[in-house]
């Protein structure tokens, strides 16, 4: 007996448990922005984890494209970090809780 | 039985590596925990036989956009967190209570639904390899794909314009020549209470910046 499907779920529902509770525990904004990244990673899992147990490509193709996207949040999320640490010479989000810079 | 000993490795380490990354103060070493998390969820990928999405994992993931996450702690030299003062006070034990429940609710539907249906994967399928990935991608879903690119495109300028420079001084800020920044009370004793500090990139920008003719040394061109 492998690992079964509900095996990944699991790991998956963890990772997403404890890229949400980073989000909420850290005040560092690019910690916080990592912890984003946990997150889709996790959701990732679900998508090959059922791609691969249901014999179905469109899993991983939502996976691909989900990784795109996280390459774009990364260059724009930078960007936006970089500006708020040019602005406020801080990276804790609670100096930044106004949204003008 | 040699796939249930890879998955609690692989599992175990992806979990460790989550919990040391928020864990962590540094946010160096949350960029490395991270990469170490990536890196598990790409042998898992292996293990689920997609070696597609393993290899594009370790490339865009933990090549490409971790780089980019260290360059720019590098970048900005940020230093550790402080612990944060408690100011939640009575919400902590309310938190810990809904998250109690929460669990059980959660064990409960587990225990439940543990007889769920289970195809057995036949050792023969070509998921996930790199053929049929691209087949799909440019038959089925060729309209995703092409989206796509108009949205890293969307981030590349939107990047551009976010990191650039601006050129905009105010009236009130002050510029020393030279590529030093100095706070404008060490030019103007006059003005203490103004903080603002102006960097430039060239000598000559700062000169017409501040308004000034170089009189020290008038032979070299900035």
């Amino acid at each position: 007996m492998g690992p079964q499907l509900s095996w990944y779920l699991a790991l998956s529902a963890i990772l997403f448990t404890i890229g949400v509770a980073g989000v909420i525990i850290r005040r560092n904004v690019i910690a916080m922005f990592m912890c984003i990244e946990l997150m889709l990673n996790a959701v990732n899992l679900t998508f090959v984890a059922f791609s691969s147990f249901f014999q179905d490509v469109t899993g991983q193709l939502f996976v691909f494209i989900v990784m795109t996207v996280a390459a774009a949040e990364a260059a724009v999320g930078l960007g936006i970090i970089i500006a708020i640490f040019r602005n406020r010479e801080t990276l804790d989000v609670d100096e930044a809780s106004i949204l003008k810079l | 039985m040699i796939a249930t000993l890879l998955f609690i490795l692989f599992a175990g380490m992806a979990i460790g590596c989550a919990i040391a990354m928020i864990a962590q103060r540094n946010p160096l070493y949350s960029a490395i925990s991270l990469i170490g998390v990536l890196i598990s969820l790409a042998c898992l990928y292996v293990m689920l036989a997609a070696p597609f999405i393993a290899a594009v994992q370790v490339i865009v993931y933990a090549g490409a956009i971790m780089v980019l996450v260290v360059f720019v702690i590098m970048l900005l030299n940020v230093e550790d967190e402080e612990p944060r003062r408690n100011r939640l006070g009575f919400l902590v034990p309310t938190a810990i209570g809904l998250a109690a429940i929460l669990i059980a609710e959660t064990a409960f539907i587990l225990y439940s639904v543990q007889s769920s249906p289970y195809t057995p994967r036949d050792n023969v399928s070509n998921v996930g390899l790199t053929a049929s990935v691209g087949t799909g991608l440019f038959t089925e879903y060729l309209l995703p794909f092409e989206v796509t690119s108009v949205l890293l495109l969307m981030a590349i300028v939107g990047a551009m314009s976010l990191a650039r420079r601006s050129n905009l001084i105010s009236p009130t800020t002050r510029v020393v020549s030279g590529s030093q920044v100095l706070s404008l009370h060490v030019i103007d004793p006059q003005s203490r209470d103004v903080e603002t500090v102006v960097e430039t990139e060239t000598t000559a920008e700062a000169r017409s910046l501040m308004g000034v003719d170089d009189l020290r040394n008038p032979n070299r061109q900035g």
